[in-house]
């Protein structure tokens, strides 16, 4: 009972600050005297609901939504699979840390922006160099996190395991890939969020459908509206994804939740 | 009597760099003998069963298992370690079946793991994960773990220390009993004297670093012991006398 009351007052607390940013905006608007004027929050959340049942450009917002999250899709599984595969495989196994570590850390501090001009010559200006751009910001993540998992693994299960008479391969995959999930996981939510916002870049640089496009096309027009509602539809989305990551995380991982 | 040799090490040295630990170590352990190894505080008891199993490399000398090198795939062999080794990922029942199905002994598989669980007393908990469990039980787990497997020689690294002494009595008599029961060869580390004279068919007593062999001792008291008999609390004082470091 304590414990809803307190869930309670934190969904309050959160929901006033809310309530006092948007009132405070809204009176700044309204206030405002600016040439170009800066829109409502009633104006921009009221386009919104209009760009959900009507086209902008070739879409709905839910279109161009949908077009947004089918790249970062691709590209974000595409940075899981190959990122623990050599994150663990690095952590586990010197011979492929040798192999493949010195060039990881090079290339890792690359701003994943940085690799857009390449991208674009390499894979043009469809759909390849966006994907291609979100596997990078997810990549990296991806890798350091399964590699610091399998680098970290207790020494004394794996001694348990050996003990038992367990063979290197089941002790990569019976205790080293199960060890290293929580920390997989914490990459996985910093893949997400470095994911979705290197699609809003790559789409804002060329593309003709997607949010970034929206709010490109925004600017075009000198459409602020649009454009915030658009940062919105970001907001939204992004938080929705972060928090289906951590229910999964906490679906997949209920034996690290309990006793806590 | 003809005992026939289960473990036979010889000359078994140990170095991290300069430092020697293990000094030319050579005893044997004979099948079903409950041996029981004591010696100071950091006089190297668990790099010498680390050394024993090779998951530290010996420097030099030889250990056999039945009369051949000792191969952590082929001979079934348990080791509980000092620290709880428990996966976290799985409820204690999968930990349990972890070890048979790692030796892929399916047969019978779940009517063993039921045996393991109800000599440790868990067989409520089977369902839990071992961060819903106290300390005392998660060895409880490990050690549920290395007998459900059977093993040929089972080796235990102060396997009791973080338990309260109602259950350190108890699985301490279970042990034995199941021991003597299965024929399981047993090494046992320990720094506690009086648990060494509880348990152990011979006392291997270690000097401070390097660790050699200071005496090996008949242990020939009826089981089972009472350790406020004179010859219990004899035997003690005689150890304890051996490995004095103060």
């Amino acid at each position: 009972m304590r414990h809803n009351y307190g869930k309670i007052r934190v969904v309050l607390y959160g929901a006033g600050t809310f309530l006092v940013l948007l009132s405070l905006w809204q009176i700044a608007a309204m206030t405002s005297n600016s040439e170009i004027g800066f829109p409502t929050p009633v104006a921009v959340i009221g386009r919104f609901f209009h760009m959900l049942s009507n086209k902008v450009g070739s879409y709905t917002i839910w279109g161009h939504t949908l077009w947004s999250l089918s790249r970062v899709v691709i590209g974000y599984l595409l940075a899981c699979v190959l990122g623990v595969v050599l994150g663990l495989t690095m952590g586990w196994f010197p011979y492929v840390k040798a192999l493949f570590k010195p060039v990881f850390d090079l290339l890792r501090p690359i701003a994943p922006l940085a690799w857009i001009p390449l991208a674009i010559l390499w894979f043009g200006i469809g759909e390849k160099y966006k994907y291609f751009l979100i596997f990078i910001a997810a990549f990296v993540p991806f890798t350091l996190n399964s590699y610091a998992g399998a680098v970290r693994v207790d020494r004394q299960l794996i001694g348990a395991a050996r003990m038992l008479g367990a063979s290197h391969s089941q002790v990569f995959f019976r205790i080293v890939v199960p060890s290293a999930v929580p920390s997989i996981f914490s990459g996985a939510q910093v893949a997400l969020s470095n994911a979705w916002m290197t699609m809003l870049a790559a789409e804002m640089v060329r593309s003709s459908e997607g949010i970034g496009w929206l709010i490109i096309a925004g600017q075009g027009i000198n459409d602020m509206t649009q454009m915030i509602a658009g940062m919105l539809a970001i907001g939204i989305v992004g938080f929705l994804l972060a928090n289906g990551m951590r229910l999964l995380e906490r679906r997949c991982l209920v034996w690290n939740n309990q006793g806590k | 009597m003809n005992k026939k040799v289960k473990v036979q090490v010889t000359d078994l040295t140990k170095r991290f760099g300069d430092l020697l630990v293990l000094d030319k170590v050579s005893f044997e352990v004979y099948e079903g003998e409950f041996l029981c190894i004591v010696g100071p505080t950091g006089c190297g008891k668990t790099t010498f069963l680390n050394s024993l199993t090779h998951l530290y490399e010996p420097t030099s000398g030889k250990i056999l298992f039945n009369g051949e090198e000792v191969n952590l795939e082929k001979h079934n062999i348990a080791y509980i370690f000092q620290e709880y080794s428990a996966m976290e990922w799985l409820t204690v029942r999968q930990n349990v079946r972890f070890g048979l199905e790692i030796k892929k002994d399916y047969k019978n598989i779940d009517r063993k793991v039921d045996e393991a669980l109800e000599l440790v007393g868990l067989t409520k908990f089977a369902g839990y994960y071992p961060k819903q469990l106290s300390a005392s039980m998660l060895q409880r787990v490990v050690i549920a773990r290395a007998f459900a497997t059977h093993p040929e020689l089972l080796l235990m690294d102060e396997p009791y220390g973080q338990l309260d002494i109602n259950l350190r009595f108890k699985l301490e008599d279970e042990v034995v009993r199941l021991c003597k029961q299965t024929n399981t060869t047993v090494i046992f580390i320990t720094h506690n004297i009086e648990e060494a004279v509880y348990l152990g068919d011979r006392i291997l007593v270690l000097t401070n670093k390097p660790t050699s062999i200071k005496e090996i001792i008949m242990d020939e008291l009826p089981h089972p012991r009472d350790i406020a008999a004179p010859e219990f609390v004899e035997m003690r004082n005689r150890i304890t006398d051996l490995i004095k470091w103060w």
